[in-house]
């Protein structure tokens, strides 16, 4: 019967999504369905069954002729094969590793600067002066945010051959190939909110590191930064890859009107991210070589961070509101 | 088994002719067809459906919901007042047609 339904949908798939198609397609299906639960009863294989009651469904340009559907409401939107699925996942699988590293980096490239100068202030380093610490931190921040930038790149054109799914919408389901996706996104569930949940309290720990570092000797409190923007990396990774994943499953079962809204959505916490992370970089380096606050204003970082994140979870929100 | 082409023109004759004996639902009236002509002509679904459409459109037919035994909800179909005239005219035509096509069937080739 499986294969009647799909065989169904498929033909509708083309078809506006009005309530006049569905209820056809409804009726179409009950007919199909007790046609096909007589031919079973009549003796005939479920194959034979399913055989016939396809061959006698008929051509679904007559219904679009009869119902008056103009060519402009038949979307021909292309149905997507398991393969093609199976690599969009791929290959927001591999994105999602990439940016997170990506965002990894920058923060890593802050740490790193943030060690470098514990190291040379406590005397690690003999030999060099400060000042040489500082060139070479910089020049490693500098490494890894031209590196994530690489990364960031790369993936934006490994995913541009799915924009059609990512961003316009614009791609059908089998229905079966529909309900496999949606198994494997409720199989997916548990992970992504337990993982969200580690990410958020990771953060909301992070401080408790370099506290406790502090309070045994006040002088560790560069390797507690260290440790401590260490740990948000993590939970960035986390929320980077686990969300990313998270999300492609949606795009791929999201009808059309949600796509829409979704679009924006990404387009403005994407634009926010790209300028809201420069910012603050440039906030680092500037509140660091002018003014000297080497040993405070590395916390621009996690407050981004959290920022962002209540910016990006209280639009998705407000989105949703206004729908 | 007669080709849909050439029977185009009177699925609606048919149809009404069906529902002129009870009201009925898509599956039903199939059938019916299918007995009747003794599995020479099996109508397809989407050419039944457009034909309930352009029938109701033009009010020849109108459509009700009734629950079956079974509990599923099926749409009905009836003949209305000038669904019946629309049938005579059909039937006369078919009179025409089959004597001037008659005309030009040769006896000896049946």
């Amino acid at each position: 019967m499986d294969t009647i339904i799909n065989y169904v949908d498929n033909m509708f798939a083309s078809l506006p999504k009005s309530t006049e198609m569905r209820q056809l397609r409804d009726e179409l299906l009950a007919n199909m369905e007790e046609k096909y639960h007589e031919l079973k009863l009549a003796g005939k294989t479920d194959n034979e069954a399913i055989g016939i009651v396809i061959s006698e469904f008929g051509n679904i340009d007559e219904i679009i002729e009869e119902f008056g559907i103009s060519q402009e409401d038949v979307v021909t939107q292309p149905l997507l094969t398991e393969q093609e699925v199976d690599e969009y996942l791929q290959v927001s699988k591999k994105s999602g590793q990439r940016i997170g590293i990506g965002a990894v980096l920058c923060i890593f490239g802050s740490a790193m600067f943030v060690l470098l100068l514990g190291l040379f202030e406590n005397g690690y380093m003999n030999g060099l002066s400060m000042e040489t610490g500082m060139y070479i931190g910089v020049i490693l921040l500098l490494l890894c945010v031209a590196t994530a930038v690489g990364l960031f790149i790369y993936s934006g054109m490994k995913l541009d051959k799915y924009k059609f799914i990512s961003l316009k919408g614009n791609f059908d389901l089998p229905i079966d190939l529909k309900s496999k996706i949606k198994t494997m996104k409720d199989a997916y569930q548990p992970t992504f909110t337990t993982i969200m949940i580690v990410g958020v309290v990771l953060i909301i720990l992070s401080p408790a590191v370099l506290l406790t570092m502090i309070t045994f000797n006040e002088h560790l409190a560069n390797f507690g930064v260290f440790i401590m923007l260490a740990i948000v990396s993590v939970a960035v990774y986390l929320f980077v890859y686990f969300g990313n994943m998270y999300a492609a499953y949606d795009k791929l079962l999201k009808d059309n009107s949600q796509q829409t809204k979704e679009k924006d959505e990404d387009r403005v916490i994407g634009a926010v991210a790209s300028i809201i992370w420069p910012l603050a970089v440039i906030f680092f380096l500037i509140s660091g070589f002018v003014y000297g606050q080497w040993y405070i204003n590395w916390i621009v970082f996690p407050i981004t961070g959290l920022l962002f994140a209540m910016f990006s979870g209280a639009y998705s929100i407000l989105v949703r509101k206004a729908e | 088994m007669i080709s849909s082409d050439v029977i185009r023109g009177y699925n609606d004759t048919i149809i009404l002719y069906l529902l002129l004996e009870k009201e009925s639902y898509g599956y039903e009236i199939s059938k019916r067809i299918k007995e009747l002509s003794n599995g020479k002509y099996v109508i397809k679904e989407t050419t039944l459906y457009s034909a309930f459409n352009r029938l109701l459109k033009k009010g020849y037919i109108e459509s009700f919901h009734n629950e079956q035994t079974f509990g599923k909800k099926r749409t009905y179909y009836r003949i209305t007042e000038s669904g019946l005239l629309y049938y005579h005219e059909k039937c006369r035509e078919w009179e025409l047609t089959k004597e001037v096509i008659n005309q030009f069937i040769r006896e000896d080739y049946l």
